[in-house]
């Protein structure tokens, strides 16, 4: 059953999750920019231009402690959250590379770090006409647990779980009865149709080497594409001693660095930068093809803002398409 | 999570970001600013990874005395009073002039400005200088005689709007990535790229044209292509004769500069030194871009009078997409020098020499204040090898592996009386130290910094300081209370209302007016909007001037004994003296091991192959680090990173000085290899 | 909330003691260890641990012993990096820690009653010794055991004891040889590469599997022999690669080979998983 919501009724809905739990939720910051962050630390912006940061970080931060281990070689496990985690505010491209990483992580052998995170948290859609300048944002569907969609005069709530429909509970229903009624989502969006032509060139040999030598010349090996990419998932390990005792943490890592596969031998598989560009367009496009059935890429477009160079995803696929397609 | 705008640590080109910092206060990552207009959402590696030093366990956290010969933990009265009553004893006993101050780029400029005030005023010295000596002390030096400023003249807005690009003497893309990065970008929108290094650099690959002249001949090259302009009728005579002075002396000296002469002297062929010179004077927008490649030179303010006079010879000064463009390699070495941590100017450049000048600062801080002018960094650690120099308090520098020749270095930090260090880390300067005082980093502080456009913004607090470590402002408040001298600041605001009062380019700066993204200077007055492009219509000294020049030779080049030709520098991945980025995971990571790139054909003829450890030494050293075959440096070159402690470039460079600047000679010495 | 307070996570390493260290060769040495709780390590043949040491955080080691042989396991330590030095530096009664064992083991049910070529290059006759072992306590599982083994020099020999004492099991055939030979050498075994060693292999190629662990150099030269003597049908060459393994389950991305994962997919692969991917050879 489809809710309906004014405007108080959604403040209404942020201070009943903000009592339940950690709630993050989209803020204004200084320079004009989103990101979500704690209910009430920041000027609140429901609605607006993609989130900056992924708000994958919040479930797979840039670091993150794993573990301790206290001078006799006994280990410690980083105390969890007070307060289940409710990220608040998520596009239909946030939500899919959750569900993205959910896969992911979750597959076995499951990452039980991401996975007490992760079963601890409640993700809230917010999509419809909540874009920048009320620009339309389709609806994101069941990858979240509730879904509010912004139409002319209000919100439309939809819940997918049970937490989701027992928030959804007080308020009354809407006279819309399917969600479809109000998506205006086209067919297939353009990315999807030009990721799909990048991948099947891949998948058919037919960009040569050459290609990948002239990308990675005009890489300046920023790493920023893989740090805002919310389906990137590698990280490194790093240990710090303090005061005898040794924090553990993972850090977010990326396949652009010489060292990312380098072994201590010397000897190294991604040895040289086109290799390291390709597998960068790759992994998306092809190696996910491969492993999960999709491309890994939920084009939001974050890698092509963040490159200095303009060699993000969509920029290497269109010249992909150009010069092969 | 908690995210603070502030700005980057590393280069000078000032991109800002938010530190992001979880429930117990720890970093925890970086965000790029979206908005910023040099930032525009994205950063370098380094950037990237400016949260990863922050909390490093080996963050200074206590004072520290040296006791029995070793550094024993102190309290902070007991140690600021030692620091003291130790300089006051040494500047009583044999005179103010016999204490050294050196300041940092790394600091904020309400730091450096409250240093030299210390130095000046409450120890009666005007020995206070920073590492800005070492990088672009030439182009002060250079610029301020040819166009009254020696500043970056032009915006870095002005790479999309320029037909070309000149980077002569500077790695862009690894070291001011941003700024490469838009080098890129304008080359692919259609500019064209004129490149002249010996190294085949990432720009290198993308230049229309790349030459790469011998190090230290720049002179030749930058006069033969001058000349060739004039030949070929390419100058610019309205901007020459409406702008300029001395250009008939100048225009004489270039006479013997034919093309065949420069080939001679920079191993390039004739016709690429005319190819050049077409290729920069028939673009009406053109950059020079240069960096250490320039500077770093015994003749380093020569290499600038040239640069300045080729930008002035086609009119390139005063208008958008144009300019000489030396990039400030620290993020606050521009405000460092703005500051006056300098040893012959106040902030602002107001020359100490200069009696009204005096007179302002004297009555605004209360006191008399020295004549005559301070020593550099580079002649105050001679004057400390000889004794002449007996105590010295650093902020925030590394000369140990900084300065040219270490082994003289050593010498003399070894020699003086007393050494007070403030740093984060315990660098290797620190080892030398009879106190140590533990700072707080960028991120643990309010403050403003200068990016290499001359855009004043604010860092800002993020983190709170490891253990007692305080600010480096708190720190010298407590020894200007000691010298007797104001130090109630209750903030860096306020001393920046002190700047600004005393500081005409400064002068309509305040921290609220900083709070979007910062101001150019010169900004004069509070309505001031700042200033992106500088000597339009008229030159910060009146007329520019042509100043000739004439090739001279590096001081040291390979012989029989020692037949390459050592460069040194950075790589991307570390800066400086490393103690930031090797304690960055995954920067370290990258780069863990001190190396020197060879060409592969002078690696295999002297049996090298890669990864090996080889030795390498001067005249005045030796090393050994892993030698990276590459075909990065041209054959009878080799490059070293002087990053790693474990093989320190700088044990091997030559502290050849130029006679004005003060600059070591660090792009030439030469080296003997073998493997090890 | 469900929030359950975890005692450890699969990153949580267990604590070993090591019990000897011997040294191999002068780049490395065999740690035996044993799990401090008592339990068996409980891995197959093939299989790896990450070595924790605090302060420098895991690598991945192959385990180089049966785990017929209970009680304890043990591993062969190339030194190379910050913590294969630090662990080089270890002496008996030492704790590390150790998590595992990861990977895809040897696919023994495809072994099994096959005359089998095991070879090892370097420092891959580690992972390989934990299968001969295998082989020696299971003799009857197999129709014939040859074993192949090359070196870049004498010294450079690992486990020459073993090597030694599987020549004249008479269960086994077993030839090594190095690549050069200094002229001081008072070696007497045999010298050339290991691709000669082959040259001379008798068998029926259809009942034939081939095990192949070395240097990522020695794969393509010793394929194209166990082509040559008739291995070409699928499952019949599998192979161990070696990759910067850094979280064991597959989630870290350092020992990725296209879409697949050294640590989870491999160590272990039949050729034809991974033949045609790019870097996988």
């Amino acid at each position: 059953m489809l809710k309906s919501l004014k405007r108080e009724d959604l403040l209404r809905l942020l201070e009943t999750l903000a009592e339940q739990y950690d709630l993050q939720v989209p803020l204004k910051l200084p320079d004009g920019t989103r990101q979500l962050g704690r209910y009430g630390s920041g000027e609140l912006s429901l609605c607006g231009p993609l989130l900056q940061r992924k708000p994958t970080s919040l479930l797979f931060p840039q670091a993150e402690l794993l573990l301790s281990i206290n001078p006799d070689g006994s280990v410690e496990q980083p105390h969890p959250a007070e307060k289940p985690l409710a990220l608040f505010g998520l596009e239909r491209s946030d939500l899919a590379a959750i569900a993205f990483l959910d896969r992911f992580f979750l597959c076995e052998p499951a990452d039980d770090i991401y996975q007490g995170k992760r079963e601890n948290s409640l993700l809230i859609g917010l999509t419809g006409f909540a874009g920048e300048n009320s620009a339309y944002l389709p609806p994101a569907g069941e990858n979240c647990d509730l879904e509010l969609i912004a139409t002319a005069d209000g919100w439309l709530g939809c819940a997918y779980s049970a937490a989701g429909k027992t928030l959804l509970a007080p308020f009354p229903d809407s006279e819309a009865k399917e969600r479809t009624e109000i998506d205006q989502r086209a067919a297939e969006p353009k990315t999807d149709s030009l990721l799909k032509a990048a991948s099947r060139l891949l998948r058919e040999d037919k960009v040569p080497d050459a290609f990948w030598q002239e990308i990675a010349d005009r890489c300046i090996l920023c790493t920023g594409c893989n740090l805002v990419c919310p389906t990137c998932s590698c990280f490194c390990v790093q240990d710090r001693i303090r005061d005898g005792k040794t924090e553990r943490s993972r850090v977010w890592d990326s396949c652009q660095l010489d060292a990312f596969m380098r072994e201590a031998s010397g000897h190294n598989p991604l040895g040289t930068e086109a290799l390291r560009t390709r597998r960068r367009i790759h992994h998306k496009l092809v190696a996910d093809v491969e492993r999960w059935g999709e491309i890994g890429c939920i084009a939001c477009g974050r890698c092509d803002r963040t490159c200095p160079t303009g060699i993000g995803m969509f920029a290497v696929v269109e010249e992909m398409i150009n010069q092969f397609g | 999570m908690t995210a603070t705008l502030t700005t980057c640590p590393y280069c000078g080109t000032g991109c800002n970001f938010y530190l992001l910092s979880d429930d117990d206060g720890r970093l925890t990552g970086v965000e790029p600013a979206g908005q910023h207009p040099t930032t525009r959402g994205q950063l370098c590696v380094k950037g990237w990874n400016a949260h990863a030093f922050v909390d490093h366990p080996d963050r200074l956290a206590v004072p520290q005395i040296r006791r029995d010969g070793e550094l024993q933990s102190a309290d902070w009265q007991q140690a600021l009073d030692l620091v003291h009553d130790q300089l006051q004893a040494i500047a009583e006993k044999h005179g103010p002039d016999s204490l050294m101050f050196l300041s940092s780029a790394k600091v904020s400029n309400e730091e450096n400005y409250l240093l030299q005030k210390l130095a000046r005023a409450g120890y009666g010295t005007n020995n206070i200088d920073h590492c800005a000596r070492l990088c672009h002390s030439s182009t002060v030096t250079g610029l301020v005689e040819t166009l009254g400023s020696g500043a970056m003249t032009n915006s870095l807005s002005c790479f999309d709007e320029t037909e070309l690009v000149f980077v002569i003497g500077s790695n862009t893309t690894e070291q001011h990535p941003l700024i490469g990065s838009r080098i890129l970008q304008a080359k692919q929108r259609g500019a064209k790229l004129l490149v002249a290094d010996s190294r085949k650099i990432r720009l290198a690959k993308h230049a229309d044209l790349h030459l790469r002249q011998q190090n230290g001949s720049d002179v030749a090259l930058l006069s033969g292509m001058m000349r060739q302009i004039l030949r070929d009728g390419l100058e610019d005579r309205d901007f020459i004769a409406q702008r300029c002075e001395n250009f008939a002396a100048f225009a004489e000296k270039l006479e013997s500069y034919t093309p065949e002469y420069v080939a001679g002297i920079t191993g390039l062929e004739p016709e690429q030194v005319i190819a050049a010179a077409r290729l920069y004077a028939e673009a009406d927008r053109a950059m020079i871009v240069y960096a250490m490649g320039i500077t770093q030179h015994s003749h380093g303010v020569d290499n600038v009078r040239a640069i300045s006079n080729l930008a002035l010879l086609t009119g390139n000064l005063g208008k958008p997409g144009s300019g000489v463009n030396p990039l400030r390699g620290q993020n606050n070495v521009q405000g460092a020098c703005d500051m006056g941590a300098l040893p012959d100017v106040y902030s602002g450049y107001q020359n100490v020499a200069d009696p009204e000048a005096r007179k302002k600062f004297s009555t605004a801080w209360g006191c008399e204040l020295p004549e005559t002018k301070g020593l550099m960094s580079t002649h105050a650690i001679e004057a400390a090898a000889t004794g002449e120099v007996r105590g010295m308090l650093i902020l925030g520098e590394n000369p140990m592996l900084s300065d040219a020749n270490q082994g003289m270095v050593k010498k003399a930090l070894e020699r003086l009386d007393f050494l007070a260090v403030i740093d984060i880390f315990p660098t290797e300067t620190a080892a030398f130290a009879d106190v140590v005082l533990p700072a707080s980093c960028y991120a643990e502080k309010d403050g403003s910094f200068t990016s290499t456009e001359r855009r004043v913004q604010l860092g800002r607090k993020a983190a709170e300081p490891p253990g007692l470590a305080r600010t480096d402002w708190q720190i010298i408040c407590e020894l200007l209370q000691r010298c007797g001298l104001k130090s109630d600041y209750q903030n860096p605001a306020e001393i920046m209302a002190e700047i600004a009062a005393l500081t005409p380019s400064y002068g309509g700066i305040s921290h609220d007016r900083l709070q979007g993204h910062g101001l150019q200077w010169p900004c004069p007055d509070k309505t001031h909007p700042g200033t992106p492009i500088l000597h339009i219509d008229r030159c910060t000294r009146g007329k520019a001037r042509f100043s000739p020049v004439d090739y001279r030779a590096p001081h040291e080049l390979p012989d029989r004994d020692f037949p390459f030709l050592l460069n040194t520098g950075r790589s991307y991945f570390h800066w400086h003296t490393g103690s930031m980025t090797r304690r960055s995971h995954l920067l370290d990571r990258e780069e863990r091991f001190a190396f020197v790139e060879i060409n592969p054909d002078d690696a295999s003829q002297l049996a090298i192959f890669a990864r090996q450890q080889v030795r390498i030494s001067s005249l005045r050293g030796s090393i050994t680090c892993r030698a990276l075959v590459s075909e990065k440096v041209p054959a009878g070159q080799v490059f070293i990173p002087f990053h790693f402690t474990e093989g320190a470039a700088n044990a091997l460079t030559n502290n050849a000085l130029d006679p004005e600047s003060g600059i070591p000679e660090f792009k030439v010495c030469a080296v003997r290899i073998e493997p090890c | 909330m469900t929030a359950v307070v975890a005692k450890t996570s699969i990153y949580t390493p267990r604590s070993c003691r090591l019990l000897t260290v011997e040294q191999l060769t002068p780049q490395e040495k065999l740690f035996r260890l044993q799990l401090l709780d008592g339990s068996e390590l409980q891995h197959q043949p093939g299989q790896f641990v990450q070595v924790s040491l605090p302060g420098l955080t895991e690598a991945p080691i192959s385990i180089a012993s049966s785990p017929t042989r209970t009680g304890d396991f043990e591993l062969g330590v190339r030194k190379a990096g910050s913590l294969t030095s630090a662990l080089h530096s270890l002496q008996p009664g030492a704790q590390i820690g150790i998590r595992g064992p990861f990977g895809r083991p040897f696919q023994m049910e495809s072994l099994r009653g096959k005359q089998l070529l095991l070879i090892a290059g370097g420092c891959g006759l580690a992972p390989l010794r934990s299968l001969i072992q295998y082989c020696q306590d299971c003799r009857d599982q197999f129709a014939s055991v040859q074993i192949f083994y090359g070196a870049r020099s004498p010294q450079d020999l690992m486990f020459r004891r073993d090597l030694d004492s599987w020549q004249i099991d008479d269960n086994f055939s077993c030839r090594y040889t190095v690549d050069n030979k200094p002229a001081d050498s008072c070696f007497d075994g045999e010298t050339g590469l290991i691709t000669e060693l082959l040259n001379e292999v008798v068998l029926q190629p259809e009942n034939s599997c081939a095990v192949v662990v070395g240097p990522p150099t020695m794969y393509r030269p010793v394929i194209a022999e166990l082509r040559r003597l008739g291995l070409t049908s699928e499952k019949q060459i599998m192979l161990s690669l070696e990759r910067q393994m850094r979280c064991g389950i597959g989630k870290c991305g350092h020992c990725s080979i296209e879409h697949l994962t050294c640590c989870c997919d491999g160590p272990i692969f039949w050729l034809e998983e991974v033949e045609h991917l790019r870097g996988a050879l």
